[in-house]
């Protein structure tokens, strides 16, 4: 392991081809971050954890589609394992929204919340679209990988792929993994595993992420967002104001052309059930004068 | 097809109240100012029913969203960064978040001089500077201000919808007539608020039939935009997260929010109705609970 | 293991039979996923289940539990009947050309030599034809090894696989063709084996017929390929080594039998004889220097030439003292009182409501452990009456391994010492400190008391400096042994004497603390491959120490020709240099040159080679399918002879009822196993664990569930003739279907980590309710892996 430098950018690559559930990573990452987890809960057997989550910052999902006849079925496709973890997106979109400034950029190119500088608003939550962040219930601010922030700072590698048996959770240079990535996916294709893919190694996912996969299926069906769906908040921003805007000018012409209409006699009044007159209509030519005066004034 | 892989925020009640208020101050606001500056002189005490109703919201509303932050105590932050080496004043214009935290600032402050102002000439309120206030707000700069105001008034009615849109949750973020639809819902909402409480202010139902019309037009505009809302999420295709069971009864109660403005509408066309009487209650309380359940739907269907 | 983790890394093919390494041995499962991500090798995975294991392999072969000898028959016959042998191995390292003895009978699934009345065989039956004193070889004679196993394994035709395992013909096939390969010089495969083959009445063949199809490809001794159990507790290897087993000492020395009066006894019957004029029998040769130095390492000077080295003092016992035979005693109300270390009884035994009853008829319990266990707490077991047990039991607060410093000895036989992490909490104390008091205060009484037979106790010597606390560090030495004449501790067992010179606890781990210091903590490793690693084999002889003298891989003069060629050049092991052995520590003599005359490569056997054909196994000389004790079919081979003649039915003897169900009642198989979260029974105390896996489930496979309208996540009831669990159902593909002998089987996979003691104690359910209270021919192993239930929708 060369030594971890500020200045360089750094992820992981995780390749699922050799993932074998053990969820070392979920343990270590727990381990080294004290993070309690949560009250044991029977969800399907073999993924207990559910997803990530303020007590889970790495998290091994299990897609069982075994087929009737398992001879040539393995290969890491068929009973598909992931350890899903943050992204450190390039282009964040939890950092995008987050209105404190708690979420920056580190110099180790990595995307850490700062636990002191959080508010809690959950706005991130929102935006994250790997559902990675959750808040934690006794602190109330949100949390996620640090890239183990204060091991990189120390020069150890993040607690998860140093306890990864398999090597399928790769830390390291994201462009010398980059490389390596498309060796091991060129290997396989050599293979005749045609289905194996690399997701966001390269710019077309998110600017590209610090932590990218070696799929072995479409990327749904890991519950990530292919290329078509990887989109950032704010491109909401604009069409979103803009419709504000249209609504609220209409609106403004609206209420004009009620006063205008206004100045017209009216029509007698509904006479609704519900809503007996009680007794002060006739009232209704008292305004004060003072008032009106200098209203229009 | 979208597909969406999120959490959910867990933004619930506070959040649900805070939209309400929020869209109901903003519009009260709104028509407190257009009848202001472009009303009759007995648009007057309407004018200044719509600067009160738009005030109390603006108490409740921090509070709310202070109780919702998970670390209330750090409300601050939305506004200073302590980001060490980065710290300074948090303006960041493409976080909605911290825009509307701006915006409500800024407004609450405006609605506040606007509600003492119709306090003063209500003669509620007498103290050395209100009279001072009265002049001052009866000139140019009063209007600018009510303008400016208004301006603000209508960002807080509509931003929440752009907020939720500034996301990647599934029906948020597919569409962008949200912020549209937040702020025409908020404002025919308003036209019912007012409307009811010409109820206790008996000198404000001279403009009823201002309310009467807007909420005819309001309601066609929320109308539209629901429509809009509509195809956007069929063209995103997650119509089914918002639109299905229980869901749709609260969309039952929108529409029904919708109804008395809409059959004014064809019954009435634009012609001005209800002045000088009592409003009845069932059909403003029915337009305000289609103003809740809206923002209950698309906050709550994607959310639990 | 023959080899070692990191040399699986080195295999062209790797088959997994009886074992998940992906999560059992998640670490050393890096080695094959190195081989395939590396080198591009196969795996194959045989196994009832579809599991993470498999998730990961090339190929996946759903087989019926307990019948892997069949598959392996299967590969014999395919390597056999098509000439794929590794001929000049065979013929060089096996003893294929020995010419069995006259009256070798195998009928109807009986092999000769069998005694009705005591359920068992005369193993001394199964011995070559002698010419004087050796063997005679003569490779084509009808009676020759070759020619018995091709003879044995002809009525293993693909088919006849497909019918016992389950495994479509057209698979097994294929897998044939692949494995079949591997007998050329320049491939090499391993096999790789855990407890789904040890756990079943056959687990010694199960075993054997692995070793068979390697030798017959010529892949045992080579890097890469061997026969690698892998083992279980980090430190299982080491309990083996110094005798966890009631049938051994320390090293593998056969424990003596009633009617040895003396040494010359014992070794005439326990040490191999040799049968080659170039068998170099070393083991043999050194067997009575090994047990001296053993008698003198635990006699000191009471163990003179004399007393025979105080052999007397040595117990010569009648009867095996197996697990499943200690609470077979404790049933028919022999045993007093019983001491559990490290061991949780109640949840690991088979017929756990069985093993309860057995430890309510103690006097006493005690129980050594750093937590309670379902053991300590069997009293108050769900449904136990605490009333009805008048056990005392005792719970003495031990240390945690984490807790203490010592070696863990890994699968490959690698001996490596850790520190201790934790201080030890509370009262508890080391395990051989308890032990040790225990002995100065028996020795005490008898020193007092006198008794009948007290210098067994009060002659051993405890030389340690504080006797009540030995350090584990004084443990190692006195294991090493030492040359008592200079006082210098040993640097091989070479160098161990008949004469009462030397000493070695452990002749084995000799040479791992010499005076150069505890071997075990050498750690010179792949800090600087180029120099730790010269030979790039990842031998890394100065990192830790294996047994026997820091040799990597066994048998490795069988890794090159017998002109000392590598079988492959570029995956030596050992060469000829021309004045000596290169490469790994020589499993030879490092100087003896190649040629007629040199010594044969299997130098601890009195053949001097490997033996396909062996009488130390007590159910036959070779591998024969029989089914599980309890299966839901006849054998097809022989029908009346279904199951092994010689599994121990301990409650027939016993007289006891029957405990077995049959098909009829229980008509699904089910097996059991390890789940990566989770570390048997203890890991219940730990709750990062015990949210990855909080509750007891077992495996059902699809098409059943929907007959029986079950689903995942429900409740289910799992049956057998002896007991019960109610626990989810995980519903999946990952079990399937299996057409046996023409019918339709279902397996039911049952994981093992629940009980009553623990974080999530509402998982109360003891996997081991089910399975039978059986053991293997030879080992005693119990049947844990294959077994008869029902299944309800509850
Ligand atoms: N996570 C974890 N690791 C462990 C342990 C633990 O408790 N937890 N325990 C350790 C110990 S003590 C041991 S002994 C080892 C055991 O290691 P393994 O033997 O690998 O463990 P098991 O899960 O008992 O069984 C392995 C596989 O055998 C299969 N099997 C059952 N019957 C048969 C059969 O007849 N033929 C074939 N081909 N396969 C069969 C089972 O389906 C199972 O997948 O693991 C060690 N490692
Ligand atoms: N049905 C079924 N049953 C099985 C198996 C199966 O596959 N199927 N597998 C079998 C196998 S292979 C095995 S190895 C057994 C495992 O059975 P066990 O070895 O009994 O299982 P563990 O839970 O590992 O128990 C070890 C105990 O040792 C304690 N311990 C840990 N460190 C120390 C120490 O330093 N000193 C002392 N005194 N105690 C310590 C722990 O607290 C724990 O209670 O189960 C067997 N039972
Ligand atoms: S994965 Fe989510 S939390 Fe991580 S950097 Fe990307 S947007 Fe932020
Ligand atoms: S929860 Fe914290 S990190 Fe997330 S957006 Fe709000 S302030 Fe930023
Ligand atoms: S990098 Fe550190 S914080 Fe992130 S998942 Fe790995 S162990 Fe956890
Ligand atoms: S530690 Fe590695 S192999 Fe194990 S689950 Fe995590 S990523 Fe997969
Ligand atoms: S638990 Fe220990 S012995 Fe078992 S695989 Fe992990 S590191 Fe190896
Ligand atoms: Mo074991």
């Amino acid at each position: 392991m060369p030594e971890i430098t500020p200045g360089k950018a750094y992820g992981f690559f995780t390749d699922t081809s050799v993932c074998i559930g053990c969820k070392a990573c979920e343990v270590a990452c727990k381990t080294w971050n004290l993070l309690e987890g949560h009250e044991p809960s029977f969800l399907d057997g073999f993924d207990n954890t559910g997803g990530l989550d303020a007590e889970n910052w790495r998290h091994v999902q299990f897609h069982d589609n075994v087929p009737d006849q398992t001879l040539g079925s393995g290969q890491g496709s068929v009973w598909l394992m992931m350890s899903d973890v943050c992204k450190h997106c390039q282009q964040a979109s939890c950092m995008e929204v987050c209105p404190t400034g708690a979420i920056i950029r580190t110099e180790f190119d990595s995307v850490f919340i700062q636990p002191d500088v959080c508010n809690g608003c959950r706005d991130c939550i929102a935006a994250c679209p790997y559902d990675v962040i959750g808040a934690n219930e006794t602190t109330g601010v949100v949390q996620k990988c640090t890239l183990c922030y204060d091991r990189l700072q120390g020069d150890m590698m993040p607690a998860c792929a140093q306890a990864c048996p398999t090597e399928s959770i790769q830390f390291g240079e994201v462009d010398v993994l980059r490389e390596s990535a498309q060796k091991r996916v060129d290997a396989l294709h050599a293979a005749g595993v045609s289905k194996a893919r690399l997701y966001g190694a390269d710019d077309s996912i998110y600017g590209g992420l610090n932590a990218f996969f070696l799929l072995m299926d479409e990327p749904s069906a890991y519950r990530l967002p292919n290329e078509r769906n990887a989109v950032l908040p704010s491109r909401n921003n604009i069409p979103g104001y803009l419709g504000a805007l249209v609504t609220g000018v209409l609106g403004v012409l609206g209420g004009l052309i009620a006063i205008r209409r206004r100045g017209q006699s009216p029509e007698p009044a509904e006479a609704t059930a519900g809503g007996a007159p009680d007794g002060t209509a006739g009232a209704a030519d008292t305004p004060d004068a003072e008032a009106r005066e200098k209203a229009d004034g | 097809m979208a597909e969406h892989f999120v959490a959910p925020p867990d933004w619930l009640w506070y959040i649900l109240f805070y939209f309400f208020l929020a869209g109901l101050s903003g519009g009260s606001y709104t028509i407190a100012t257009l009848l202001r500056l472009r009303g009759a002189p007995e648009d007057a005490p309407l004018s200044r029913l719509g600067y009160y109703a738009a005030w109390p919201p603006l108490l409740i509303c921090p509070i709310l969203l202070i109780l919702d932050l998970g670390t209330p105590l750090r409300f601050w932050h939305m506004i200073w960064n302590l980001t060490p080496g980065d710290a300074g004043l948090n303006f960041k214009y493409w976080s909605p978040m911290s825009l509307g935290v701006w915006a409500l600032i800024v407004y609450s402050g405006i609605a506040t001089v606007s509600f003492a102002e119709t306090l003063a000439r209500d003669g509620k309120l007498r103290m050395g500077l209100t009279d001072w206030l009265v002049r001052v707000m009866d000139g140019l700069l009063g209007k600018v201000f009510a303008v400016v105001g208004m301006v603000f008034a209508l960002f807080i009615a509509g931003y929440t919808g752009v907020l939720l849109a500034v996301s990647n949750q599934p029906v948020w973020s597919d569409t962008w007539a949200l912020g549209g639809l937040f702020l025409a819902s908020g404002l025919s909402g308003s036209a019912a608020l007012l409307m009811f409480l010409t109820r206790y202010r008996p000198e404000a139902r001279a403009s009823f039939g201002m309310l009467a019309v807007s909420e005819r037009l309001y309601a066609l505009l929320e109308g539209a935009l629901i429509v809009v809302f509509v195809l956007t999420l069929l063209w995103a295709g997650t119509q089914g997260l918002v639109f299905g069971f229980p869901w749709l009864l609260l969309w039952i109660v929108v529409l029904a929010g919708l109804l008395p403005g809409l059959r004014g509408l064809v019954v009435h066309r634009l012609s001005p109705t209800g002045e000088a009487v009592v409003a009845p209650v069932a059909v403003p309380l029915l337009v305000l609970a289609g103003v809740l359940a809206l923002r209950g739907a698309i906050i709550f269907s994607i959310q639990v | 293991m023959t080899n070692h983790w990191r040399d699986i890394r080195h295999a062209d093919m790797i088959l997994i039979n009886g074992a998940n390494p992906a999560e059992a041995h998640p670490v050393g499962f890096q080695w094959l996923m190195k081989a395939k991500t590396e080198r591009g090798a196969k795996i194959i995975h045989c196994d009832p289940r579809y599991t993470r294991t498999s998730a990961v392999s090339d190929t996946h072969l759903r087989v019926r539990t307990g019948t892997d000898v069949a598959y392996f028959g299967g590969l014999i016959n395919h390597v056999l009947s098509n000439d794929l042998q590794h001929d000049e191995y065979v013929r060089w390292a096996t003893n294929a050309a020995f010419v069995v003895k006259e009256g070798y009978s195998f009928d109807a699934g009986m092999f000769n030599g069998y005694d009705e009345a005591t359920g068992t065989y005369d193993p001394s039956q199964w011995a070559y034809e002698l010419d004087g004193d050796r063997a005679r070889l003569d490779i084509d004679h009808p009676r020759s090894v070759l020619n018995l196993l091709k003879r044995h394994y002809s009525r293993y035709t693909p088919e006849m696989v497909s019918r016992i395992t389950g495994i479509p013909v057209e698979q097994f096939r294929q897998v044939a063709a692949q494995v079949g390969e591997m007998g050329r010089p320049d491939k090499v495969m391993t096999i790789v084996y855990a407890v789904g083959l040890t756990h079943h009445t056959t687990g010694v063949q199960l075993i054997r017929s692995g070793a068979i199809l390697q030798l017959l490809l010529g892949n045992m001794g080579r890097p890469g390929g061997g026969m690698n159990a892998e083992r279980g507790h980090a430190n299982i290897q080491g309990n083996t080594d110094h005798a966890i087993s009631w049938d051994i000492l320390p090293g593998y020395l056969r424990i003596p039998a009633p009617g040895q009066q003396n040494l010359d006894d014992y070794v005439e019957q326990s040490a191999s004889k040799q049968l080659h004029d170039n068998a170099l029998n070393f083991f043999g040769t050194n067997y009575r220097a090994f047990m001296v130095s053993l008698l003198k390492s635990w006699y000191g000077d009471n163990a003179t030439k004399d007393n025979e080295f105080a052999f007397d003092h040595i117990p010569k016992p009648a009867s095996n003292a197996s697990w499943i035979t200690i609470f077979d005693q404790a049933l028919r109300g022999k045993m007093e009182g019983l001491i559990l270390s490290g061991m949780t009884a109640t949840s690991i035994g088979p017929d756990s409501n069985q093993v309860m009853q057995a430890l309510g008829k103690l006097k006493w319990l005690c129980v050594m452990d750093p937590f309670s266990t379902t053991s300590s707490e069997f009293w108050k077991a769900p449904g136990a009456n605490p009333r009805d047990i008048q056990t005392e039991v005792f719970l003495l607060p031990c240390t945690h391994w984490i807790e203490k410093d010592g070696s863990f000895v890994n699968s490959g036989r690698w001996s490596q010492w850790k520190d201790a992490v934790l201080p030890p909490e509370g009262e508890a104390r080391h395990d051989h400190w308890i032990l040790a008091e225990l002995f100065a205060r028996v020795k005490a009484q008898y020193e007092s008391q006198g008794g009948r037979h007290p210098d067994p106790i009060r002659q051993l010597t405890l030389p340690y400096r504080d006797p009540r606390k030995p350090t584990l560090d004084e443990l190692a030495k006195e294991i090493n042994g030492t040359d008592l004449r200079n006082g210098k501790r040993l640097e091989s067992f070479a160098d161990l004497k008949d004469d009462g010179s030397t000493t070695a606890g452990d002749w084995i781990y000799s040479g791992s603390y010499p005076e150069a210091g505890n071997f075990a903590k050498r750690r010179a490793g792949i800090q600087d491959p180029k120099r730790n690693d010269p030979t790039g084999m990842g031998f890394y002889h100065n990192w830790g120490w294996s047994w026997p003298l820091n040799r990597r891989v066994l048998y490795n003069r069988a890794s090159a020709d017998e002109q000392g060629k590598p079988w492959d050049p570029k995956r030596p092991g050992i060469f000829w240099d021309g004045a000596k052995w290169i490469g790994d520590v020589p499993d030879y003599p490092a100087d003896a040159k190649p040629g007629d005359d040199a010594p044969l490569p299997f130098i601890m056997t009195g053949e001097g080679v490997a033996r396909i054909f062996s009488n130390g196994v007590a159910d036959g000389p070779f591998p024969e399918h029989y089914e599980p004790v309890e299966s839901p079919v006849r054998n097809p081979l022989h029908p009346d002879v279904s199951t092994t003649p010689a599994a121990h039915l301990y409650d027939e003897k016993a007289g006891r009822p029957n405990r077995f169900g049959t098909a009829a009642d229980f008509p699904y198989v089910a097996t059991s196993y390890r789940l990566t979260e989770h570390e048997h029974y203890v890991t219940q105390h730990v709750s990062h664990l015990v949210q990855l896996q909080p509750e007891a489930f077992v495996e059902v496979p699809e098409q059943l569930a929907k007959e029986k309208g079950i689903a995942s996540g429900d409740h289910v009831r799992v049956s057998s003739k002896r007991g019960k669990l109610e626990v989810r159902a995980v519903v999946t593909k990952r079990l399937g279907p299996l057409t046996v002998d023409g019918k339709q089987v279902y397996q039911i996979g049952i994981p093992i980590h629940w009980g009553f003691v623990g974080i999530n104690t509402g998982q109360h359910w003891l996997a081991n309710a089910l399975t039978p209270f059986v053991g293997d021919a030879s080992a005693r192993t119990p049947e844990f892996k294959a077994f008869l239930v029902n299944i309800e929708k509850m």
